[in-house]
């Protein structure tokens, strides 16, 4: 394990570690472009060129290996003016774009500019002139005029995504990126070019000219779309006075996780968040002859704990059938068990969950729900089996369908309908589903809510709300512990659970769930 | 683009595959082939180049536009490649480039409109004792003046 | 000393086909290696101080101690690229005696364990690729290559492998990267190409002129080498000398040789008789030498000491009839032309001093442009990825100091 002195501090690495990397660990940032934690070093920014003692001229950070004894500094007046010249360089050929450029806030040539170089630009010849709307495929524009030549994106699809798209063309100062014609960059991976390139000349046409950085919060969360259950941070606005906005959530970005998804988050996963800000349910409401009648919570739950109270006491709970996802969180599969299973004697359960799609070979996921190890592993059988409904006359019929409710597979439902007592929907989304039943009440997609996972690899991952509750949307485990009270049914049991946090240690109690590690 | 020359350039290529130990190497080969036989580099060739070498079309496009010699454009019948470095320049290469495009009704990086000629200024051509030089495609002509000039022109129909 | 060594049989009529160079001595150096053992040829090699005439100067013995003995392919590549201006001897070795450079492939390849060579070629050299194809199928005939080498045991094939018009491709990485089929790239050192090179295997990248002096070690002996130049530079050197002389060639010279004496005394002093101005020593990528400078000798370490290099050996000659703004824009010109574009300070400032030289030469220069280039010429220095961004920049600082006041009478005060 050498030890090496930066910046005056003594550190003790592994061996094999680079200088960016102790430096890293000494809390101690070197400024770096062209390298990336994902690929192996590339040397071409010069950016993160370091003064080490003994040696004749500076040495990159990110490729040079420290050896016992090793003087490293960074701030040193000629790593200073070197930074400084590489800024200068790259500042000098890149258009002026930052006003109306969607990287602004959040660009490495910005920010780096701020600390390392805070000069008059001395440039005064003509800059050159390059494509400035390059479609590079579905979701990016790339515009050359603004590319500093890190190769990122091209070693991302060589090495990550192993599809290649991206090439660099021409020599010397006519360096452009670029894809032969007919082949552009079309793989599930796209998005993650834009948050990969330093500045902004990969950018992303959802968030084109649509709000800016320093507008957002971020807050991180779990992806709820397939099986692998990647880190994300949600994007979305903090609110502007007076301002109506139309949508909250402007764009999802990828949140490191080394064990599950590395830097990296699928397209399918990026572009798919416009459910959590349309097509929402606002308020619980009751159809009668069609027409909407809203209701308040404390309604809904008088009319169902009813419901359950009477069949419950003429011993009828077989008459009441459960439709569940495996979108549902291990807190409120649990819950489910806990109450209808086990105190309510409700047997009758169906997971309707979506049919399967392709998966890639990466982290796409064929499943697309994001718990199914979690609902089988609190002892539910996820296979749909729709001989359940045909066991006994079907009384009350609750629907829990989180925010799946157009790709639930429910094509049972509607010749059933009219012989089904009835019929509640908890969904986030509004869909045919909502004609097809008696009451509507809306839940928070995952955004919204706290929880935890099991992910297609047995890991358990807990995660918090990102997003405030869309108008009166309640999380599941919310409404079951309501209900629990209302029915009422061992109160002082379900009465303890006030956050998913309890929840999960009382599984842990109870030893039918697992801690956080896998 | 005609077949058969296509098979000629298909089954060049891969006579010469076996030299290298890895099939991609054979890159610039390759290139060289299709632009000998073609004149230049269309989609057609480096598609087929990069069938050949099983890379991707985008691995040939980078390498063709990296390399001076390799054009995408078609040449004309005599590539005219008037060197630019500096002991030609020291002998007097700029007239003679400037009396090329006076003769040829041409500026450099043109191709006259009957297709005879393209005019290229290039960087060292190694034959610096021969200033100032040109290369008529692959032949090297030096010690230039306007009558030499004059008397090359002549020869080349 | 007047003799030739390495050239001395170049005037011999066909001495490119294998008949006539056997007649006259050829691959007697490959037998006489071919029984000695060859850690023997490294060692002699070493002890010649033969050192890379390729622009580098380092000794070549070292460059292939580096290489390991292990059970992997191992590759010789030998540089044919020629592309610093102002450089013509390879071109000159092989197309005179291609022969004699299949020898020095033969030992050097058999002294380092390397079973296949390639000779990167110039795309330029088209003829005497040509040419050097011919004799590789020439020696292949008479058993020089293919398998079991005169009945040692010995297996080599030679490829002769051509460029696309790329002066970087004469870097060493930068070649294997070409070799590969890809953009010629240079690449990050360490690893050295000894360890990790083409395809990732140990490979040795020599010059041709270097190749072609092993076959006379060789015969001759190590000591016999070094006694013809300096201490730690042995043997000769083929100076291209160009420019502003009366008679431009190629000189076979001792390495030590005075500039002064190659100029004068040898290529026939300045055409014309006009004075002289400058010298470029090495090759573009060599500072500039002023009049007063040339009584260096030309050996690797003492043009050093002078603040300039040996490099390829090719002296261009500036006469006082030469505006020295058109030597300044020639050679920015050329390195902006020839950056790969990898790294900020080669991509960008050779492209930004060439803009502002061109201003300067069409008469539109500014105030303060002798300042800036110098300014971005030292932030090129010492900070690039591989050697382009030093053989721009110190060329480049070199005419600014010691032409200051020619290029600031250009200029507005």
């Amino acid at each position: 394990m050498p030890k090496i002195t930066i910046d005056g501090q003594t550190i003790e690495v592994a061996e094999g570690t680079t200088i960016l990397k102790a430096a890293g660990q000494a809390g101690i940032d070197i400024p770096h472009l062209c390298y990336h934690p994902a690929f192996p070093p590339e040397g071409s920014c010069r950016l993160c060129l370091v003064e080490i003692e003994g040696a004749p001229k500076l040495e990159l950070a990110c490729a040079t290996v420290v050896r016992e004894g090793m003087v490293v500094k960074t701030q040193s007046e000629k790593v200073k003016e070197a930074r400084r010249s590489v800024l200068e360089f790259l500042l000098a050929e890149h258009p002026l774009d930052c006003p109306i450029c969607d990287k602004a806030g959040e660009c490495q040539l910005q920010d780096y500019y701020e600390l390392y170089g805070l000069f008059e630009s001395r440039y005064r010849e003509t800059k050159e002139k390059k494509e400035k709307l390059v479609r590079l495929g579905r979701h990016l524009l790339l515009d050359r005029e603004r590319c500093i030549q890190c190769t990122r994106c091209v070693r991302f699809l060589l090495e990550i995504t192993r599809t290649g798209e991206l090439g660099v063309f021409e020599r010397g100062i006519k360096s452009i990126i670029g894809f032969y014609e007919g082949e552009p960059v079309d793989n599930n991976y796209s998005g993650n070019l834009a948050e990969i390139c330093p500045v902004g000349a990969i950018t992303d046409l959802d968030f084109r000219f649509k709000t800016r950085r320093w507008l957002l919060d971020s807050r991180p969360s779990l992806c709820p779309l397939c099986s692998r259950n990647c880190a994300i941070n949600i994007e979305f606005h903090r609110g502007l006075a007076r301002i109506e906005l139309g949508q909250r959530v402007f764009r999802i970005r990828s949140r490191e996780n080394p064990q599950v998804n590395q830097y990296w988050i699928c397209d399918l996963g990026r572009y798919s968040y416009r459910y959590l800000d349309e097509n929402r349910i606002d308020r619980p409401y009751q159809l009668v002859n069609g027409r909407r009648m809203n209701l308040s919570w404390e309604k809904l739950f008088i009319l169902l704990s009813e419901k359950i109270r009477a069949l419950r006491i003429r011993k009828k709970t077989s008459r009441i059938v459960l439709v569940l996802n495996s979108a549902l969180t291990n807190e409120e599969l649990f819950l489910m068990r806990r109450l209808f299973l086990e105190e309510l004697a409700v047997s009758r359960f169906i997971f309707c969950d979506p049919p399967e799609e392709k998966g890639d070979s990466f982290l796409l996921t064929a499943e697309r729900v994001p718990n199914r190890r979690g609902a089988e592993k609190i002892g539910f059988d996820v296979k749909s089996r729709e001989e359940v409904l045909r066991e006994d006359k079907i009384d009350l019929l609750l629907i829990f369908a989180a925010h799946l409710p157009e790709k639930m597979p429910l094509n049972w439902l509607s010749p059933l309908a009219s012989q089904i007592g009835a019929k509640f929907l908890f969904a986030s989304q509004e869909s045919k589903l909502s004609q097809l039943v008696d009451f509507v009440a809306p839940v928070t997609p995952v955004a919204e809510k706290a929880g935890s996972f099991i992910n297609v690899d047995g890991l358990m991952q807990s995660f918090e709300a990102a997003l405030n509750p869309w108008g009166e949307s309640r999380p599941e485990w919310e409404i079951l512990v309501n209900l629990a009270r209302e029915i009422p049914v061992n109160y002082r049991y379900f009465g303890r659970f006030n956050s998913p946090r309890a929840i999960r240690e009382a599984m842990a109690e109870e030893k039918l769930i697992m801690s956080e590690r896998p | 683009m005609s077949a058969p020359v296509f098979e000629v350039i298909r089954k060049e290529i891969e006579a010469i595959l076996p030299r290298y130990p890895r099939k991609e190497a054979a890159l610039l080969p390759a290139l060289h082939i299709v632009q000998r036989k073609l004149g230049f580099i269309p989609p057609e060739g480096e598609k087929l180049v990069a069938q050949l070498l099983e890379i991707k079309p985008v691995r040939v496009r980078e390498v063709v536009t990296f390399y001076t010699m390799f054009t995408r454009k078609p040449l004309g019948k005599y590539h005219l490649q008037v060197c630019s470095n500096l002991s030609c320049s020291l002998a007097g290469g700029e007239s003679i480039l400037k009396y090329l495009e006076e003769k040829l009704g041409i500026k450099a990086g043109e191709t006259t409109p009957d297709g005879r000629f393209t005019l290229s200024t290039v960087e060292c051509l190694g034959a610096c004792d021969q200033s100032p030089c040109l290369m008529v495609n692959d032949d090297l002509y030096g010690q230039l003046d306007r009558a030499k000039v004059d008397e090359l022109l002549a020869t080349l129909e | 000393m007047n003799e030739k060594v390495l050239s001395r049989q170049f005037d011999l009529p066909h001495l490119h086909k294998i008949d006539v160079y056997l007649e006259n001595g050829g691959y007697e150096a490959v037998r006489k290696a071919l029984r000695l053992r060859p850690e023997e040829i490294v060692e002699e090699v070493k002890k010649a101080s033969l050192r890379g005439r390729g622009g580098a100067g380092f000794p070549a013995g070292i460059k292939w101690s580096f290489v390991p003995r292990v059970d992997k392919p191992k590759y010789l590549c030998v540089n044919a690229d020629e592309g610093e201006p102002g450089t013509f001897k390879d071109r000159y070795i092989m197309s005179h005696n291609p022969h004699l450079l299949i020898e020095g492939i033969i030992i050097t390849s058999y002294a380092v364990g390397i079973h296949l060579a390639f000779i990167y070629i110039r795309g330029e050299y088209e003829k005497i690729a040509q040419r050097l194809e011919k004799a590789i199928e020439e020696a292949r005939n008479k058993g020089f290559l293919g398998r079991n080498i005169l009945g040692t045991g010995f297996d080599l094939e030679v490829v002769v492998h051509r460029g696309a018009g790329a002066y970087i491709c004469g870097e060493e990485t930068a070649l294997l990267e070409s070799l590969e089929g890809k953009r010629g790239h240079p690449r990050l050192k360490p690893p050295f190409p000894a360890s990790v090179g083409l395809f990732q295997m140990p490979t040795v990248i020599n010059n041709v002129e270097t190749v072609a002096n092993v076959p006379l070690i060789i015969l001759n002996g190590a000591d016999w080498f070094l006694s013809l130049g300096q201490p730690k530079d042995g043997g000769t050197r083929l100076f291209s000398v160009s420019g502003m002389v009366e008679r431009p060639g190629v000189y076979e010279l001792p390495v030590g040789t005075p500039l002064r004496k190659i100029i004068f005394d040898y290529a026939g002093g300045v055409k014309n008789g006009r004075k002289l101005k400058a010298v470029i020593p090495g090759g573009m990528s060599a500072p500039i030498l002023l009049p007063e400078e040339i009584d260096v000798p030309m050996d690797c370490e003492s043009v050093m000491k002078r603040g300039s290099m040996l490099g390829s050996a090719a002296i261009i000659v500036i006469d006082e009839t030469v505006p020295i703004i058109e030597v300044l824009s020639k050679v920015t010109k050329f390195y902006s032309h020839e950056s790969c574009g990898q790294c900020t300070p080669c991509r960008i400032g050779t492209s930004w001093i060439h803009k502002i030289v061109k201003r300067m030469a069409s008469g539109q220069g500014r105030k303060d442009d002798l300042k800036e280039i110098e300014r971005l010429a030292s932030q090129i220095k010492g900070r690039t990825l591989c050697p382009l961004g030093d053989a721009a920049a110190l060329p480049i600082l070199a005419i600014v100091n010691k032409f200051r006041a020619e290029l600031e009478a250009m200029l507005p005060q």
